[in-house]
């Protein structure tokens, strides 16, 4: 019936109303001669509204001659009309083939240019290289030669490993893939002074002057392995000659200094666990509901109209339409999940209650160590309170091998003896921020 | 009529379905919305509230409101509308 109705628009076909004695005869007959009729429907007294193809109209009028019936057009609908109307209207046919072509050829130029990958390198650097390649907005997407950007990208910027071209429609992607560049060591002549506070256990100096031993205890800050190196000691010249100019004292040597100390450092966790517990927690049954706000309407699209839990906690998740100008479709899809709560009651001995808090308070320890660490010791204490309580306390010191040194760099001091010689004794613990060393005698403490 | 009825014992004995052989209309009710009356003879009346159809051996009515014919063909009629009764009138 869609097909019968598809082909009859495209051939055309009119409303016929046929007026007569009787219109079941002209009907009839249009039947049995093989024309189609349809949508027959009876307009009043005498006068019947038929649906019936272009090409069909012709022979009615000779049956409408034989039953004494008159008709005449009342609607004529399909392709072959709208042709005409559309042949009236000359501008019409030019006008949308213009917009055919004008769509077609503003469909051949690049108008966006997009960079992905880039993390960091600068947009507008990749863009510039791009634009040197040739790839630049408004250009035609024929003269646009991917491998060509491909290879400048690639080529110019040290930092790309690897780049590709994309075009998709209008739109020209550049993505890159950055090398991964070697970390960069600074040049300059730096410390390694402690992190934090605790007992030196083992140093490796690969550069530089040690400053402590091991066995000693360092505070933060403190200066582990010196990047001041003092000259070699020389036997002292048995006698300068009375009028000879003094040798003058040797420079010491500025380096950067290299290596690891290992010390020994503690860290202090707290934790605790009641004897009976309570409070509320999810029961891992959820429901979502998916609502659509159009204005201040809400419409739920997917999920429950009430919410079955007697208690629950909810998360919403609302999603816009992006603003476009100062245009905004008041259209919004909120997504709620409700997670059910109950409500519960842990009664625990005072074994299982004192292991909940000793794993507490390894954690509170865990939290505060770099990943890594060795861990030499672990000592569990209870605290006891006066008043007997429905709570176990336990603190818990954990000794643990880190390597505490980091790199400071440092601006030397020029000039004869004005340099810290920071052989044997401890030189002065140096503010963090990188202040020259304090001449001799002279320092912060 | 002994004709007939021969044809009829015929179709009967070959099981040939009766609208082939003794050339009776085929009747098609979808609820009673539509109607499709297959080997038909032509429309004797219509009128929104009655369809009168000719078919072999009488004649078909079709009492209902808002009555249309929705297609007619050589051998087949679609009515349309709200039927109330269909009829046969000898």
């Amino acid at each position: 019936m869609f097909l019968f109705k598809l082909l009859s628009y495209l051939v055309g076909y009119v409303s016929i109303a046929i007026r007569g004695e009787h219109p079941e005869k002209f009907i009839n007959m249009a039947a049995i001669r093989g024309i189609c009729l349809w949508d027959i429907r009876r307009l009043g007294e005498n006068c019947v509204q038929v649906n019936v193809r272009l090409s069909a109209v012709h022979p009615l009028r000779h049956i409408a001659r034989q039953t004494g019936c008159r008709f005449r057009t009342t609607k004529r609908r399909g392709m072959p009309f709208l042709w005409m109307r559309v042949r009236r209207r000359r501008a019409m046919l030019p006008g949308a083939l213009l917009f055919v072509l004008g769509l077609y050829m503003l469909g051949s130029f690049v108008w966006f240019i997009d960079v992905t990958g880039n993390h960091r390198l600068n947009k507008a650097e990749i863009l510039a290289v791009a634009d040197a390649a040739g790839l630049h907005r408004g250009m035609p997407k024929w003269d646009l030669d991917p491998d060509r950007v491909e290879k400048a990208v690639r080529e110019q910027l040290p930092g790309v490993s690897w780049a590709g071209v994309y075009v998709k429609g209008t739109k020209v992607t550049i993505q890159v893939v950055e090398a991964a560049l070697p970390g960069k060591i600074s040049a300059g002549p730096a410390h390694i002074v402690a992190q934090k506070a605790g007992v030196i256990k083992e140093m490796l100096v690969l550069a530089g002057h040690p400053a402590v031993k091991e066995g000693e205890t360092v505070l933060p800050g403190q200066i582990l392995i010196s990047g001041i190196v003092p000259p070699p000691e020389e036997p002292k010249p048995p006698a300068v000659p009375p009028g000879e100019a003094q040798p003058a004292p040797k420079e010491p040597a500025y380096v950067h200094a290299l290596g690891t100390v290992r010390a020994r450092v503690w860290y202090e966790g707290y934790g605790e666990a009641p004897l009976v517990e309570s409070g509320r927690r999810p029961t891992g049954r959820t429901e979502t509901r998916i609502c659509m706000k159009i204005g201040s309407r809400e419409i739920i699209l997917f999920g429950p109209r009430k919410i079955p839990y007697a208690l629950y906690e909810k998360d919403t998740s609302v999603k816009e339409l992006p603003e476009w100008r100062n245009l905004r479709i008041p259209v919004e899809l909120i997504t709620e999940k409700y997670r059910e709560l109950e409500n519960y009651r842990e009664v625990r001995d005072r074994e299982s209650a004192r292991r909940l808090a000793m794993q507490k308070a390894m954690q509170s320890v865990q939290a505060q160590m770099p990943p890594g660490d060795k861990i030499l010791r672990r000592q569990f204490t209870d605290l006891v309170v006066k008043q007997p309580e429905n709570l176990v306390r336990v603190k818990l010191f954990v000794e643990c091998l880190e390597d505490i040194g980091v790199e400071k760099p440092f601006t030397p001091v020029p000039g004869p003896g004005a340099s810290p010689l920071p052989g044997g004794a401890n030189p002065p613990v140096r503010p963090p921020d990188g202040i020259p060393p304090a001449p001799a005698g002279h320092g912060p403490h | 009529m002994a004709w007939r009825e021969l044809k009829k014992r015929l179709s009967e004995f070959l099981e040939i379905p009766g609208d082939v052989m003794l050339d009776l209309p085929r009747i098609v009710m979808v609820g009673n919305l539509q109607i499709f009356i297959e080997n038909h003879h032509g429309i004797l009346e219509y009128t929104p509230e009655l369809v009168r159809i000719n078919v072999s051996g009488g004649e078909l009515q079709i009492n209902g409101s808002g009555l249309i014919l929705r297609n007619i063909l050589p051998d087949e009629i679609c009515v349309e509308g709200e039927v109330k009764t269909v009829t046969f009138v000898r």
